[in-house]
């Protein structure tokens, strides 16, 4: 029990006035046989401490509703008897010592408060929520409740300041002693991450605290401080970032500043890659770990795969993989079985990523890297993927390309240093042929096609064959040209390759008629370059001369 | 249908231009964010090519980028300079992230740390940003802080045995140095475009002269990757695409384009090392075809996904059909054969014809109401396809390419620098004011003009007196 007005005799100073836990419960004590009590339990925070203060005067509500004059005279006696208990030693001095004995005697006989509780000057002692509102509006239920969660994060920052020590501790003497650096175990690490949670949560909870970023609740980056990017003013461009994209930044600056090459900064560019595929500047730094900590080749290709596939249209994912085979190349070189099997491990992931998205420019540019890298020229599997692919999509032109490539720039039967363009002495006539039937029998599946018309006009300059030899295929694409009413054309592209086996020949005049006919009326959308082509067989030079008249003709036009 | 002609709604472009000038762009850009710089080009280059230029007159509405912000603007660009060469692409990263600690007191300088934070698209994007961020009143100053000799070294770094270009350059950890970027011809247009800009009618032995790239090496690369079906790629061994056949003509054009007063249809000699130039008109040609509205029609449905191919090319189903003028009246241009329209191959094709000499190939017309009667967006820009909603990249290729065909409302578009003509001229300008500046106080000999520099870089920013000299 604490003590009472009894234990309270010898004057107290201003302080008196501050009420300590304990007299705020002394004072409390009188409380419930005085005229203020309320059989209702308070609503609020800040009723229960009104009650509080009015207890500790317990006629003062009384007179302040009645004047002095309306109590009874032992309320009068009462009211002042408290007010002299309280007041200081000099006042209570003037009494004489025989009153102040009956005083105390009262005040004992009627357990007067003599200290009081004074209202507080603030208007919300208890603080505010993370809502703004006021902690002394909550219910005693409520408070509690917040008390018991603040309790909760003083013990979880307790245990997350010793891990902090514990940790740092065993580093320093695992330093000391030159041993193995890992210092906390994985569970401890995992248990610190689970804390740090709970606390973010409860400080948001508790004071509406911004959860702070991934990284920064993660006890692998303690150690490092970030260095936030300030936008300045007066800039261009800002992109509203995301916040843990703006997180994630700011630690890859200052992991990047001090060139750390380490598994977690590997996983810091993973995040990163997440959130933005593109940032070629993480790409750079990856590779530069995983060349750095001599990470198996293979494992970073197959994690990869499955980056290339959730970001189809990505640039960097592939240069990242082109750096990774010339580095990885090297090292199978010399083993063909090797070579062989890395081949077919691509290969497989290639169909697969094509399936997906079948003109993809840096998937098909990275194959032909492949095919030259790696030697696939006479792979069997490398054009039957393209022919099905042909077969699957005949206007597919990425898949046309990459069979050019196989096929005519094989270093077996061609010649090095020859421009696509040119014609090669080495290119064998079985498969000039060959391909020249193919480019043929994908025409007659579309005729409109432009694809391996362009294929097969290819073939026969790489063959050095005249394009007149293939005009029977093409004039089968045309009918009575010039001839009103009957004329018609399957293909444009046929009569485009027609008028130029007419110019072959030297008949100017047929070539003419070809291309004006495709101005007039079967391409009309062109009409600018067929006339060219029609100026180009009067004087050759205008094949050849790009000039400013031309920009003004087209300008005037 | 006779229709009558499209026009274009400069207020409502210049409303969107405003909206992208003034706000922070959304999170969609993320992707963009290393060159975040090109951003920035592609909002300023199109506010100018919208704007007319000369004093303001009375009552005429105040510029979105008025005169007194264009310092700031610049001081901006200028801080992505890297110490060793070329310009980081965004704000985020710029080395060095913290002062003094690259600072070789022995040797005055700062070691060359992050590297391989430059990079060329962005060195090329902030020099242009710079000519169009000109003082009316000084155009020689535009370049003012820029360190062309250390960039036109690093470019000349960037530079493979092969002649081709990459991005960047640094150094992988135990294998020196490495040249980061593919085998891209954007690369080796870029490195010609920043050449032109800084480089100028220097000679050994002049003040301002500093070692060029092998330019033949380049020239034959470029000439090397010409593919079979006349087109271009980023080597022989691939598949063409309009993008690089752009590239490639374009740095062919620059590389022996003259330094003053030349347009970027001048007669380049190293054209006629192509070899197969008509071949090359051929594949361009064929970019165009003749849009038609996909079935259940109207267009494609807005979508924000820009990964996503609406179905936007549609065969007719026969050659007949497209003989009727009302079918002609679009027609869009593709990046590869049998691939679908996109805004801003109506630039790499139309740009890339125009730098031949051979912009007659191009059906004007109905390009242009393709592009302002399908692409144009209500809120103002250019989407990438039909329905899209607008981005910065395709709003400006779009005006860029109206700009080239001599649109009204429009100034007139450098189909080889990618931006306006008057822009050139202040290019030109601001060399010569660089050019003029060379040799004096470059060389830090002296301890105090290395402590100065020393304090200037860890500062990181400059007086502005000292600016104002041409320090």
């Amino acid at each position: 029990m604490p003590p009472k007005g009894k234990a309270a005799p010898k004057p107290k100073g201003p302080d008196t006035t501050k009420p300590s836990s304990s007299s705020l419960t002394a004072a409390a004590q009188p409380a419930s046989s005085t005229a203020t009590n309320n059989t209702t339990p308070p609503a609020t925070i800040n009723e229960r401490s009104q009650r509080r203060v009015d207890e500790c005067q317990p006629y003062e509500a009384a007179r302040q509703k009645a004047g002095l004059s309306g109590l009874s005279q032992a309320e009068q006696f009462g009211w002042v008897s408290a007010r002299f208990a309280r007041s200081d030693a000099a006042a209570r001095s003037r009494l004489g010592p025989k009153s102040q004995r009956e005083l105390w005697r009262h005040v004992n006989d009627a357990s007067l408060p003599v200290r009081v509780l004074k209202k507080k000057l603030v208007s919300n002692p208890w603080g505010v929520d993370r809502n703004g509102r006021d902690v002394g509006s909550y219910s005693p239920a409520q408070f509690d409740d917040r008390a018991a969660k603040r309790i909760t994060l003083t013990v979880l920052a307790a245990a997350s300041q010793a891990f902090r020590d514990r940790r740092e501790r065993t580093k320093r003497i695992a330093l000391e002693d030159q041993q193995n650096p890992d210092v906390v175990t994985d569970s401890e690490v995992q248990e610190e991450h689970e804390r740090r949670r709970e606390m973010a949560t409860l400080r948001k909870e508790l004071y509406g605290d911004k959860m702070p970023g991934k990284l920064a609740q993660d006890p692998e980056w303690d150690d490092v401080v970030p260095i936030p990017h300030e936008e300045p003013e007066g800039s261009l461009a800002a992109i509203s970032y995301p916040e843990d994209y703006a997180e994630a930044i700011s630690y890859l600056r200052a992991v990047m500043q001090n060139k750390e090459y380490s598994p977690r900064c590997l996983r810091l560019t993973e995040y990163i890659i997440g959130m933005n595929s593109s940032h070629y500047t993480v790409w750079l730094f990856r590779a530069s770990i995983v060349i750095a900590l001599k990470l198996p080749f293979v494992d970073e290709l197959a994690w990869l795969n499955k980056v290339a596939l959730e970001h189809l249209k990505n640039y960097q994912i592939w240069h990242h993989r082109h750096l990774l085979v010339e580095n990885y190349y090297p090292s199978i070189a010399g083993s063909p079985e090797a070579v062989a099997s890395f081949a077919a491990q691509e290969q497989a992931f290639l169909s697969d990523i094509l399936e997906q998205d079948t003109k993809n420019y840096h998937v098909w540019s990275y194959r032909s890297y492949l095919v030259g890298k790696l030697g696939l020229w006479d792979s069997a599997a490398e054009l039957a993927a393209i022919e099905a692919m042909i077969k699957d999509d005949v206007r597919n032109n990425s898949a046309w390309s990459h069979r050019f490539y196989l096929v005519f720039s094989n270093p077996a039967h061609s010649t090095a240093g020859t421009a696509a363009t040119e014609p090669d002495p080495a290119a064998p006539t079985p498969i000039v042929d060959r391909e020249v039937q193919y480019a043929q029998d994908k025409i007659h599946l579309a005729p409109q096609n432009q694809s391996p018309w362009n294929y097969l006009r290819g073939v026969l300059v790489k063959g050095g064959r005249k394009l007149g030899s293939v005009e029977p295929f093409v004039a089968d694409f045309v009918r009575h040209l010039g001839v009103d009413d009957k004329e018609d054309v399957i293909s444009t592209h046929a009569l485009d390759l027609l008028a130029e086996i007419y110019a072959e020949k030297g008949d100017k005049e047929k070539a003419d008629l070809a291309l004006r006919r495709l101005g007039e009326k079967w391409d009309r959308i062109r009409i600018g370059y067929w006339e060219w082509r029609r100026k180009c067989l009067e004087s050759p030079a205008a094949a050849a001369g790009g000039t400013e008249a031309g920009v003004a003709a087209a300008v005037a036009a | 249908m006779a229709d009558a002609e499209p026009s274009l709604d400069v207020a409502r472009h210049l409303k969107y231009w405003k909206m992208c000038l003034q706000y922070p762009l959304p999170d969609l850009y993320l992707s963009n964010e290393t060159n975040r710089i090109a951003l920035a080009y592609f909002i300023v280059s199109s506010v100018t090519l919208l704007t007319s230029s000369g004093p303001a007159s009375e009552g005429s509405p105040k510029p979105l980028i008025p005169p007194e912000h264009r310092k700031r603007l610049r001081e901006w660009v200028l801080s992505h300079q890297h110490s060793a060469g070329g310009f980081c692409g965004t704000s985020s990263l710029v080395p060095p992230f913290r002062d003094y600690d690259e600072w070789d007191f022995d040797q005055g300088t700062r070691t060359a740390e992050h590297t391989g934070l430059a990079n060329l698209a962005a060195s090329l994007f902030a020099l242009q940003l710079l000519a169009l961020l000109a003082d009316d009143d000084d155009p020689e100053g535009a370049f003012r802080g820029v360190d062309r000799v250390q960039t036109l070294r690093w470019l000349r770094q960037l530079q493979r045995d092969d002649g081709s270009f990459g991005e960047s350059r640094l150094q992988l950890p135990g294998r020196g140095w490495f040249i980061g970027g593919g085998y891209d011809m954007r690369y080796c247009y870029i490195a010609t475009c920043i050449r032109w800009i800084l480089r100028g009618d220097v000679r050994e032995g002049d003040a301002a002269w500093v070692e060029d790239f092998n330019t033949e090496k380049l020239v034959q690369y470029i000439l090397d990757s010409q593919t079979y079906d006349g087109g271009f790629a980023g080597s022989s061994e691939e598949e063409p695409h309009a993008g690089y056949a752009y590239c490639a003509i374009g740095a062919l054009t620059l590389l022996d384009r003259p330094w003053e007063g030349s347009t970027a249809g001048h007669a380049s000699r190293l054209h006629q090392g192509i070899r197969d130039k008509p071949g090359l008109v051929h594949w361009l040609a064929s970019r165009q075809f003749v849009y038609l509205l996909p079935l259940g029609g109207g267009a494609a449905a807005e979508s924000f996904d820009r990964d996503e191919d609406p179905v936007n090319f549609v065969l007719p189903a026969a050659l007949g059909d497209l003989a009727l003028d009302e079918n002609t009246r679009h027609v869009g241009f593709n990046g590869r054969c049998n691939k679908i329209a996109d805004t801003c191959y109506c630039w790499w094709v139309g740009a890339a014809l125009a730098n031949l000499g051979r912009a007659d190939v191009v059906q004007r017309a109905a390009s242009r109401r393709f592009l302002l009667e399908r692409l144009q967006h209500r809120v103002g820009g250019f989407g990438k396809y039909p329905g899209s909603p607008p981005d910065v990249y395709h709003a400006f290729f779009g005006l860029a390419t109206l700009g080239v065909m001599g649109e009204p409302g429009v100034k007139p578009c450098d189909s080889s620098l990618a931006v306006p003509v008057e822009t050139v001229r202040t290019i030109e300008k601001a060399r010569r004011g660089l050019l003029k500046t060379a040799g004096r106080g470059g060389a830090a000999g002296s301890l105090a003009q290395g402590l100065l520099d020393m304090g200037l870089a860890v500062r990181g920013t400059k007086p502005g007196w000292l600016a104002a000299v041409g320090g």
